[in-house]
């Protein structure tokens, strides 16, 4: 099997700000692989979420590090990959969240990351020697069941 | 373009909250400010117009998590009117509508504390 390519790969500085770009740039790459218009959003928030997720535990709010995102659209299928050389995170497993409980509690820590693991199929994570991956991938609703990208 | 504005009118005693646009991790202030002005003036009912809201992320969602037992305590609620599909999906997906009173127009969400008085608990 020849070496997966990312079909475009983004690099962002780890600022909020460019949550936005990171965000058209999902939706648009969701299109591509044939989700309509409320998939492609969700799909944004995904990505939108462990961007943030980076931005704010693996790097702490650091501003001058680098987000880069791995986009691979194919037919009924987007995988989408965030990369950080940030501190080591370890979410395990998405957390079960508890809401009445969170609200009681004023929490709010948790939630990207239930979100996350709702909209997608897969969030896996996993620490390389230049830092974290978190691979998120969905297929589109009602597609046939082709090669697991 | 700015990313999200949040514009504001009162009717009936109860604030209305206009967020337009996209609530992240980046313009989040921007609504939890907006929401913590009301409560400041001791303004515990609460309608968020959501026509013109695109997006929402967690940290919108957590904004409101973090008021919602002070408002209620204080005898309001905060309640959600007009979302988009995109939005309301993103409630479904999380379960607040459990928690939250969502109305498909903002002149209902407003009726309703007519209705049932301010006095804010979660949906049955």
């Amino acid at each position: 099997m020849s070496e997966r390519r990312p079909a475009l790969i983004l690099r962002v500085p780890s600022r909020t700000e460019y949550l936005a770009t990171i965000r058209d740039v999902t939706r648009r790459m969701a299109e591509v692989a044939g989700f309509d218009g409320a998939q492609a959003d969700q799909l944004a928030l995904a990505v939108d979420e462990a961007s943030t997720n980076v931005i704010e535990h693996a790097y702490r709010g650091a501003p001058d590090r680098r987000i880069e995102l791995r986009f691979d659209a194919c037919a009924d299928v987007l995988r989408v990959e965030v990369v950080d050389d940030g501190e080591a995170v370890d979410p395990r497993a998405v957390p079960q969240v508890d809401l009445r409980r969170y609200a009681s509690e004023r929490r709010t820590g948790g939630l990207g990351m239930h979100l996350m693991g709702r909209i997608m199929d897969t969030v896996t994570f996993r620490r390389t020697a230049r830092g974290n991956v978190c691979c998120m991938v969905k297929r589109r609703p009602g597609a046939g069941r082709g090669a697991a990208p | 373009m700015s990313e999200l504005s949040v514009d504001r009118r009162e009717l009936e005693g109860v604030v209305l909250l206009y967020p337009r646009g996209f609530i992240n991790a980046h313009t989040v202030r921007l609504f939890e400010g907006a929401i913590q002005e009301a409560l400041d003036e001791g303004r515990y009912r609460i309608v968020v117009s959501g026509a013109d809201l695109k997006y929402i992320a967690s940290a919108g969602l957590g904004a409101i998590m973090g008021v919602v037992e002070e408002i209620r305590t204080n005898g309001g609620d905060i309640r959600l009117a007009e979302l988009n599909e995109t939005v309301r999906n993103i409630f479904d997906i999380l379960g607040f509508n459990h928690l939250y009173r969502i109305f498909p127009s903002e002149v209902e969400a407003i009726l309703s504390f007519r209705e049932g008085g301010g006095a804010g608990s979660p949906p049955a």
